[in-house]
C-alpha cells in the first residue's frame, strides 16, 4: 500500500455525503444497507479449525466491534466466523421483530411484497441452468430445510435492527491512490436470499457490497468527479467503470443512481433484468482436455463459434442465473424514498477492519465458496487482502488512466521522452547508416578476388548484422514519429475539449435482458416451467419400457428435447451445428473402427511422406 | 468473397450426383426381370419373388431411396443457392448433412452397406466446412447498423 495515502475524517466525510451515491432496489428486497455494528454485537463468533467440530469463541450478546478486532492469529487452516441467532433461540424477540417489519414503512406491504420473478424467469436460461435450479431445490429438501428457512434468522434479526434503530447507513472509506481520489462506499447487508427469495445461485449470511466514484483534483484543490465502479458478483477491470459522462450511469446531481439487484445485491448501472454467468472451477485434467480440444477445434480446423462461447475459459464452467435489479422498490439516497443516515466512517482505519480476517457469517465449507460468508471490505475469503483495498484504481482497470488534471502532464511528459529517444536514435542511425557505407564500399573493393574472399564474406556477414540493426532502429524512429504526432493531435483534441469515446474501454459490457426476451411466450415459459421434469420422467419411462432399443430411444428423445428447447430459445442455427458436430464425431469413430489400420497406415504413410519432402526440400537448399 | 459460396455449392451438388449414382446403381442390379410380374388387369404392376436375394437388392434400393429422397432434394436446392444466389442455402445444407449421417449411422446399423463409409467421410469433411469460420462469414454477413458503424465521440463532460 505504498502509493495510497488516507485522507482525514472530515474531509472524508464531506466527500462521502457530496457524492453518495442514489441506490435503487427492486421490489421484493428483504435487506437494505445497514450499520455493520449492530449485527456483529448481535452474532457470535466460531472458529472451525482443520479436523475439528466448530468452537463458539464469543457467544452472542457479547461480542462488539472491539472485541471482533482481538482475535488472535489462529493455526492455519482455521476459519473464524460469525453466526446470526437462530430464532427459536429468541423466539419472543423474533415475534416482535416479525411484527415490527410487517409495519416497517421500508416494507409497507410486507410480507404480501414478496419478490416476483416475472413468467419469463426460467424460459430465458437453459437446460443446465433449470437443472442447477431443480438441483438446489433437491440439496434444500435434502438437508431438511424448506427453502428459505436459512433466510428466516437473518430477516428476523434485521426486523430487531430496524425495530430497534431504523436506518439505512454505508460505510465509508477515501484514499489517495496514484492521483485519484478515491471515494469507496462499502455497502454491508446482513443477508444474502439469492437463493432463497430470489430464485438465484447462492445464499449467505452477511454481504458486503461496493461502489467506488474515483475523483480527480485539480491544482486548485477542487476535485472533479471521473470514473464510478460498481462491484457485481466477482467481476473486475475496465467493464466495471462508467465514465462520469457516459450516458448509461444515471446522476441526480452529483449522486450516481445504482440498481442494486434483488437478493444478490450486485449493483448495475441501467434498471432490468439480467442473465449472470457464475463461474465454477473445473477439475485440472478436465480444463487440459477442455483446452486441446478447443484449441483443436477452433485453430486447427479453424471452425466457427460464436463469440460469447469462443471467450469462455478453459477452467471454469458456467452456470447462467437471473439477476433482476428492476429498481421497482425502495430508493435510498439524497431525495429519495429513505435519507442515507451518516455514514460510519472508516478514515481513519479502524481495528475491526484491519484486524479481523474472518468470515463475516456463517463459514457452510461450500467447495465453491458460493455458500459461506464474505471477509470484510479488507480482506478475501482466504484471509488475503483483497484488491480493491490495497489498489482500487487496479481494481477497476484505471491504473493506465491518468486524470484529467494530469491528461496534459503525462502527454508532455512522454513527448519529452520520445523526442529526447529519437534524438539517441537519430545519432546512433547516423553512425551505423556511415558503417554500414564504409562495408558496402569495402566489400565492393574486395569482391572477385580470390585471395580475399574470405574477407569479404566476412564483410558480407557483416553488412547483413548492420543492415538489419539499422533497419530495425529507422523502424523505431518512425514508430517514434507516428506515435509524437497522435500524442500531439491527442493533446489538442483534449485542450478543445474533446474527450475520448466514453465507452471505448468496455469490452463486454452488462446488458439488461431485452424486453422481448423477458416477456416470453406463454408456451415457452410453460415449458421452461415443465422440460426438467418431463426429460426426467421420459428417461424413466425409455429406461422402463424401452430397454431392448436404450440407446436409440435416449438419443431419439434427447434430440428432440434440445430440438424443442432450441425452437423456443430461437437458437436452431446453433442446434443444428451442435447436432451435426456430433453426428460427424460418432461417424469419424465408426469410420476409424471399420478402416482402422488402413487408417493407422495411411496416417504413417502421410507421416513418412512429410518427412521425405522436408529431407528433400533441405537437400535442394 | 462468393467463390466459397460456389466452391460449396458445387461439393454439395457432386454429393447429390453420387448419391443419385449410387441409387442409380442399386436400382439397376436389382434383377427386375423376375421380380415384376405384369398382372392380368390393366393398369396395375404386381412386384413379386421368391428369390430371397432378389428381394434383398429390391429392398435396399427402396430403403435407400426412402431415406435419402429429402436430403437429396435439400442438398440440390442448398446447392443451387449457394450457385445461384451466392450466400442462401447454409440451413438446408446442414439439415441435410444431419439426416445423411443419421441414416447412415442409425439405419444401416450392423449391416453397414460400403457406400455407407464413404458417404459418411464425405459428410464428416462437408459439415467441417459448412462450420468453417470463412464459410459462416460468408453465408451469415449482414450490414452494420448505422450505430455500430458510427464510432461515439463525447465532446465536453
Amino acid at each position: 500500500m505504498a502509493n495510497e495515502e488516507s485522507v482525514d475524517a472530515r474531509t472524508a466525510e464531506a466527500l462521502l455525503r457530496r457524492f453518495e451515491p442514489v441506490i435503487r432496489f427492486t421490489k421484493g428486497e428483504w435487506f437494505y444497507p445497514m450499520d455493520c455494528e449492530p449485527y456483529v454485537d448481535a452474532c457470535s463468533l466460531w472458529v472451525r479449525r482443520p479436523g475439528e467440530d466448530a468452537l463458539c469463541v464469543v457467544p452472542a450478546g457479547e461480542l462488539t466491534l472491539e472485541r471482533l478486532a482481538q482475535q488472535p492469529e489462529d493455526t492455519t487452516g482455521a476459519v473464524h466466523y460469525l453466526k446470526i441467532p437462530n430464532p427459536k433461540e429468541d423466539e419472543n424477540q423474533g415475534r416482535r421483530a416479525r411484527r415490527r417489519a410487517r409495519r416497517s414503512h421500508t416494507n409497507p406491504d410486507w410480507p404480501r411484497e414478496t419478490f416476483r420473478a416475472g413468467r419469463g424467469r426460467l424460459a430465458r436460461v437453459g437446460y443446465i441452468s433449470r437443472l442447477a435450479d431443480a438441483l438446489f431445490s433437491l440439496v434444500l429438501l435434502a438437508r431438511g430445510r424448506v427453502p428459505g428457512g436459512d433466510v428466516e434468522g437473518g430477516r428476523v434479526l434485521y426486523g430487531r435492527f430496524m425495530e430497534k434503530e431504523e436506518h439505512f447507513r454505508y460505510h465509508g472509506h477515501v484514499v489517495r491512490q496514484d492521483g485519484w481520489i478515491v471515494l469507496r462506499y462499502w455497502l454491508f447487508y446482513a443477508f444474502n436470499d439469492w437463493r432463497s427469495n430470489v430464485f438465484g445461485a447462492n445464499d449467505h449470511e452477511a454481504d458486503w457490497e461496493k461502489i467506488f466514484v474515483f475523483l480527480s483534483e485539480s491544482e486548485s484543490g477542487e476535485v472533479r468527479p471521473e470514473w464510478v465502479a460498481y462491484a457485481a458478483h466477482e467481476e473486475t477491470g475496465d467493464d466495471l467503470r462508467r465514465r462520469w459522462d457516459d450516458p448509461e450511469l444515471e446522476k441526480i446531481g452529483e449522486h450516481p443512481v445504482a440498481y442494486v439487484c434483488a437478493g444478490s445485491h450486485a449493483t448495475r448501472y441501467s434498471r432490468g433484468e439480467y442473465l449472470t454467468e457464475l463461474a465454477f472451477p473445473l477439475p485440472r485434467a478436465f480444463a487440459v482436455v477442455r483446452r486441446v480440444v478447443r484449441r483443436f477445434w477452433y485453430v486447427t480446423l479453424r471452425q466457427y463459434a460464436d463469440e460469447d462461447y469462443r471467450e469462455k475459459p478453459y477452467e471454469q464452467f458456467t452456470i447462467p442465473f437471473v439477476d433482476y435489479g428492476r429498481g421497482d422498490g425502495l430508493s435510498v439516497g439524497p431525495g429519495q424514498d429513505m435519507e442515507w443516515d451518516p455514514p460510519r466512517l472508516m478514515n481513519p482505519l479502524p481495528s475491526w477492519v484491519s484486524r479481523y480476517r474472518g468470515l463475516w457469517g456463517l463459514y457452510t465449507q461450500d467447495p465453491f465458496k458460493g455458500e459461506d460468508a464474505p471477509a470484510g471490505p479488507m480482506y478475501n475469503r482466504d484471509k488475503t487482502i483483497s484488491r480493491e483495498w490495497f489498489d482500487p484504481v487496479g481494481w477497476a482497470g484505471l491504473d493506465k488512466v491518468p486524470t484529467r488534471t494530469e491528461q496534459l502532464g503525462v502527454i508532455t511528459g512522454r513527448q519529452a521522452e520520445i523526442e529526447e529517444r529519437r534524438d539517441l536514435l537519430r545519432s546512433e542511425l547516423l553512425e551505423k547508416s556511415s558503417r554500414l557505407k564504409a562495408l558496402g564500399m569495402d566489400a565492393e573493393a574486395t569482391r572477385d578476388q580470390s585471395h580475399l574472399s574470405k574477407l569479404h564474406e566476412n564483410q558480407m556477414r557483416h553488412i547483413d548484422e548492420l543492415s538489419k540493426e539499422v533497419e530495425t532502429l529507422r523502424a523505431q524512429l518512425s514508430d517514434d514519429e507516428v506515435l509524437a504526432e497522435s500524442l500531439k493531435d491527442h493533446a489538442e483534441r483534449l485542450k478543445d475539449g474533446e474527450r475520448p469515446p466514453a465507452r471505448a474501454h468496455i469490452v463486454h459490457p452488462a446488458r439488461p435482458v431485452s424486453e422481448a426476451e423477458t416477456h416470453a411466450g406463454r408456451v415457452a415459459q410453460l415449458w421452461a416451467s415443465i422440460s426438467i421434469a418431463v426429460v426426467l420422467v421420459t428417461l424413466i419411462l425409455i429406461i422402463a419400457y424401452e430397454r431392448q432399443q436404450l440407446l436409440s430411444a435416449l438419443v431419439f428423445a434427447i434430440a428432440m428435447f434440445a430440438f424443442i428447447e432450441a425452437g423456443f430459445r430461437r437458437r436452431l442455427t446453433r442446434f443444428i451445428v451442435s447436432v451435426n458436430v456430433a453426428l460427424a464425431i460418432v461417424g469419424a469413430l465408426v469410420i476409424l473402427e471399420h478402416y482402422f489400420w488402413g487408417v493407422i497406415i495411411l496416417a504413417v504413410l502421410a507421416v513418412g511422406l512429410y518427412i521425405l519432402w522436408e529431407n528433400l526440400r533441405e537437400l535442394g537448399r | 468473397m462468393y467463390r466459397q459460396a460456389r466452391l460449396l455449392g458445387v461439393l454439395l451438388i457432386l454429393q447429390v450426383v453420387a448419391m443419385v449414382g449410387i441409387g442409380v446403381w442399386l436400382f439397376a442390379s436389382v434383377d427386375w426381370d423376375t421380380i415384376v410380374n405384369l398382372s392380368n388387369k390393366p393398369g396395375q404392376i404386381r412386384l413379386q419373388t421368391t428369390d430371397k436375394s432378389v428381394a434383398k437388392d429390391f429392398k435396399r434400393a427402396i430403403l435407400f431411396a426412402v431415406y435419402f429422397f429429402a436430403p437429396v432434394v435439400l442438398l440440390l436446392l442448398a446447392g443451387l443457392g449457394f450457385v445461384l444466389l451466392r450466400r442462401r442455402g447454409w440451413m438446408l445444407a446442414s439439415v441435410a448433412q444431419a439426416l445423411i449421417m443419421l441414416s447412415c449411422l442409425f439405419f444401416y446399423g450392423a449391416s453397414r452397406p460400403w457406400f455407407a463409409y464413404p458417404m459418411i467421410a464425405y459428410c464428416i469433411l462437408m459439415i467441417l466446412l459448412l462450420n468453417s469460420r470463412s464459410v459462416r462469414a460468408v453465408v451469415q454477413r449482414r450490414q452494420l447498423t448505422p450505430a455500430e458503424a458510427k464510432p461515439e465521440i463525447a465532446h465536453g463532460e
